[in-house]
């Protein structure tokens, strides 16, 4: 009975914090930052849960790095209009994305992907957003 | 009319009594095989598609210190390392992963009995539940992502019990287990509602099991799919592919109570978790009545010892414990040291020796194995057709008439360092050996009438001495062939396998090694890996942090998976369970974690009390730690420190 007792009051703290966690990628990137890279894809890997678009651009320091750009899953990216030919090796791209939260980690969460050769953009359109 | 309607009756009920005067059958229990849908839970965030609970949000587990300490330590993307990315939900969260669940039976064709419950998840292996009273393994056998479960019923409830999990995570962004916990679920069926209670009971991160409930629906036109694993190279970004993603201790603290600035109604101590947060006494608190450090609440301890768990793997009682591991290889866990043995057609090789007080037990285990590779077999082929013929019928024939071959001799020893526990039978089992090498018998000389002993030579120099000085070990005991480049291999496939011996410069000492057996995918890792203590460096020997993590980094180079990061290349460690590169990444992961703390406090330019003081290993000392023995917590920060001061 105890044990019901604090799953409860437990339970209750949980509820009212779901609305905002829910859909949250809070734990792997700074959703309060933004990152802009400029750069040429390397790796589109079309596939679920999630989507990665891989690129070489450069650091904060002017480096090049490889950085690793979760987007969203098959679905989510079909609706959009997004097949696995979407994109191309050695496209160059601009992207915008969420740092992650580790020092170092050349990791984002896609916002916006615009190459501007062609006028391609996601990110920008309602509903277009990695949930 | 009415005698024939009474006589009727009374049939009736001669009959009915007859039919309960048969003996009493067990009663079928609830039948929850099928497809179910996932239809709630209680973790924020989780509920519903990609949801993660916000970052730092403890709220409900009862961390101790050190669990919370890990907690805020750990990087969600730490979970998508190449070896861990394809891995299912570890157990405490696979009732709440996405995708629903499947439930099978096996049962007995003849008896119909249920012999063992299959579960399945979207993203999971399969977990068998075996309801045939079988035992649970020993400790020194594989931990797996689902662990190893059994099941019994007890009125209208599936009791699972499952032990021998990997380390994992409690709840998605930041809160882990060990991988000394164990879990309990209990199924219980109410129409088309399945509930399942699940207690993790982790020692290490816990000071009392956590317990979380999960509601499924049946599910009709359901089919829980699988989530084939794509693996991709590099999800974390950058072309390091050892990158062990971490915090710092304090590095992210802001960041934890980042979603309390939307909800600031939720005070900040309960998220931090704790056991005296979760009862209903510390409501009071939250109004200013009585402070939490006062409050006494009656927690249920865990049941799981991690001490106990810990001697499990390694158990020294005197004994040889012999685990098949694959193919040709075995592992001989020699009163808590761990030998590792290839026994084949062509002979047996030991990789090191063991202590020297286990060199007769030691020897009985390998003439076991030896004399089981010349065993009589059944025979299973009769007519002058059956392979082997050499003018008998049947080859069996031998069998039967004589006694078989003699066992095949122990021909080959690899020491992968000069550590007692290492070379500790060396002199004995060499000499009962037998491998015909340099000048055929080499009668004149004794050469060929001991097994061969491979190491690095740096072993050979630390157990020899010049000439006219005194050795620390008896000649007999010296390696007899020894190498000095990054790699050495057998000069020939040894039981039909390729044999190579690497070089782990400056680990526990200068002269380790692993050995990789190419074709049983078994890699003997020696003292650089144990699963139940800290790695001893021994400076003096030329050892470092460092060469500690490189060696493990080669381990996790050379290993693949079978599937979902689990199995595969089996890694045999020098003390503690057989394991996986799952296995060995965690050990990895962990030291990573502790050797940038302490280079980071050399950086602010403490000492090595200070850093001492600030307990760098605390969220590690439950599972690996020591305050006694041979090798201590303390001894193993310092060797640390040292190693990185040198190296600054």
């Amino acid at each position: 009975m105890r044990r019901i007792v604090l799953l409860a009051i437990a339970s209750a703290l949980l509820v009212a914090t779901a609305a905002y966690a829910h859909h949250s990628y809070g734990a792997n990137y700074d959703v309060t930052k933004e990152l802009k890279l400029e750069g040429k894809l390397v790796q589109f890997v079309f596939r679920n849960p999630h989507a990665f678009v891989q690129m070489e651009a450069p650091d904060s320091d002017g480096k090049i790095q490889r950085w690793s750009i979760e987007w969203s899953g098959t679905t989510a990216l079909g609706a959009a209009g997004i097949t696995h030919e979407s994109l191309r090796v050695g496209d160059e791209i601009v992207v915008v994305a969420r740092p992650s939260r580790v020092a170092g980690e050349y990791r984002g969460l896609m916002v916006t992907l615009k190459r501007p050769v062609d006028g391609f953009t996601w990110g920008t359109r309602e509903g277009e957003k990695v949930d | 009319m009415y005698r024939s309607a009474a006589l009727s009756i009374l049939v009736v009920v001669i009959l009915s009594a007859a039919a309960y005067a048969q003996p009493a059958r067990q009663p079928n229990p609830t039948d929850i095989s099928g497809e179910w849908r996932l239809e709630s839970d209680e973790d924020p965030g989780a509920l519903g598609q990609s949801g993660q609970p916000p970052l730092g949000d403890y709220l409900g587990i009862p961390f101790n210190a050190a669990g919370r300490m890990r907690a805020e330590t750990s990087a969600e993307s730490i979970w998508e390392t190449p070896e861990y990315e394809c891995r299912p939900h570890t157990a405490p969260h696979q009732w709440r992963g996405l995708g629903g669940v499947r439930i099978l039976k096996e049962q007995n064709p003849l008896t119909r009995e249920v012999k063992a419950y299959h579960i399945q998840f979207m993203r999971s292996m399969d977990w068998p539940v075996y309801m045939d009273g079988r035992p649970h393994p020993p400790g020194y056998a594989p931990h797996l992502w689902n662990g190893f479960s059994t099941g019994e019923w007890s009125g209208n409830t599936l009791k699972i019990t499952t032990t021998h999990l990997k380390d994992g995570y409690i709840r998605r962004g930041g809160p882990q287990t060990s991988d000394l916990y164990t879990q309990t679920d209990y199924l219980t069926r109410h129409g088309d509602i399945l509930t399942i209670v699940t207690v993790t009971d982790d020692p290490v991160y816990l000071d009392e099991p956590f317990v979380q409930s999960t509601t499924y629906v049946a599910d009709l036109n359901g089919t829980t799919v699988t989530e084939v694993c794509n693996g991709s190279s590099g999800e974390n970004g950058g072309t390091d592919r050892h990158h062990v993603p971490h915090f710092l201790p304090g590095s992210n603290t802001a960041a934890l109570t980042e979603w309390l600035k939307k909800e600031p109604w939720v005070p900040v101590e309960p998220t931090r978790g704790g056991v005296k947060t979760i009862y209903p006494e510390y409501k009071a608190t939250l109004t200013g009545a009585g402070k939490p450090d006062s409050l006494t609440v009656p927690s249920s301890r865990t049941a799981v010892s991690p001490d106990k768990n810990r001697a499990d793997q390694s158990p020294q009682d005197g004994e040889v414990h012999i685990l098949p591991v694959q193919d040709n290889i075995y592992m001989l866990v020699a009163d808590g040291t761990n030998v590792t043995a290839s026994a084949g057609p062509q002979g047996v090789l030991v990789v090191n020796t063991g202590s020297a007080k286990m060199t007769e037990k030691l020897q009985a285990a390998v003439q076991q194995l030896a004399s089981s590779l010349t065993a009589g077999k059944t025979n299973k082929c009769n007519g002058v057709d059956c392979p082997g013929t050499w003018g008998w019928a049947s080859p069996f024939m031998n069998t039967v008439i004589s006694s078989p071959d003699p066992p095949k001799p122990l021909r080959y020893i690899i020491n992968t360092s000069v550590l007692p526990d290492n070379i500790g039978g060396n002199e004995k089992l060499a000499a009962s050996g037998f491998y015909p090498r340099a000048a055929g018998l080499g009668s004149a000389t004794g050469v060929g009438r001991t097994a061969t002993v491979i190491a690095h030579e740096n072993v050979l120099n630390r157990m020899s001495a010049p000439a006219g000085k005194q050795a620390p070990t008896p000649e007999k005991a010296w390696p007899t062939d020894t190498y000095f480049g990054e790699f050495y291999k057998l000069p020939e496939y040894f039981n039909g396998e390729a044999v190579i011996v690497y070089h782990e410069p400056a680990a526990n000492t200068d002269g380790d090694s692993i050995v990789f057996f190419r074709h049983s995918e078994v890699i003997s890792a020696g003292n650089i890996f144990s699963t139940v203590a800290y790695p001893v460096i021994d400076i003096e020997k030329g050892g470092s942090i460092q060469g500690v993590i490189d060696g493990l980094n080669h381990i996790l180079d050379l290993a693949v998976a079978e599937y979902r990061g689990q199995g595969g290349t089996w890694v045999i460690p020098s003390h503690g369970r057989l394991s996986d590169t799952a296995d060995v990444a965690s050990y990895r992961n962990m030291l990573t974690m502790i050797r940038d703390r302490v280079q980071d406090s050399i950086k602010k330019g403490m000492t090595l009390e200070q850093v001492k003081a600030s307990r760098p290993t605390v969220d590690f000392d439950g599972r690996y730690g020591s305050d006694t023995g041979s090798w201590t917590t303390s001894m193993f920060i310092e060797a640390v420190y040292n190693t990185l001061k040198e190296k600054k």
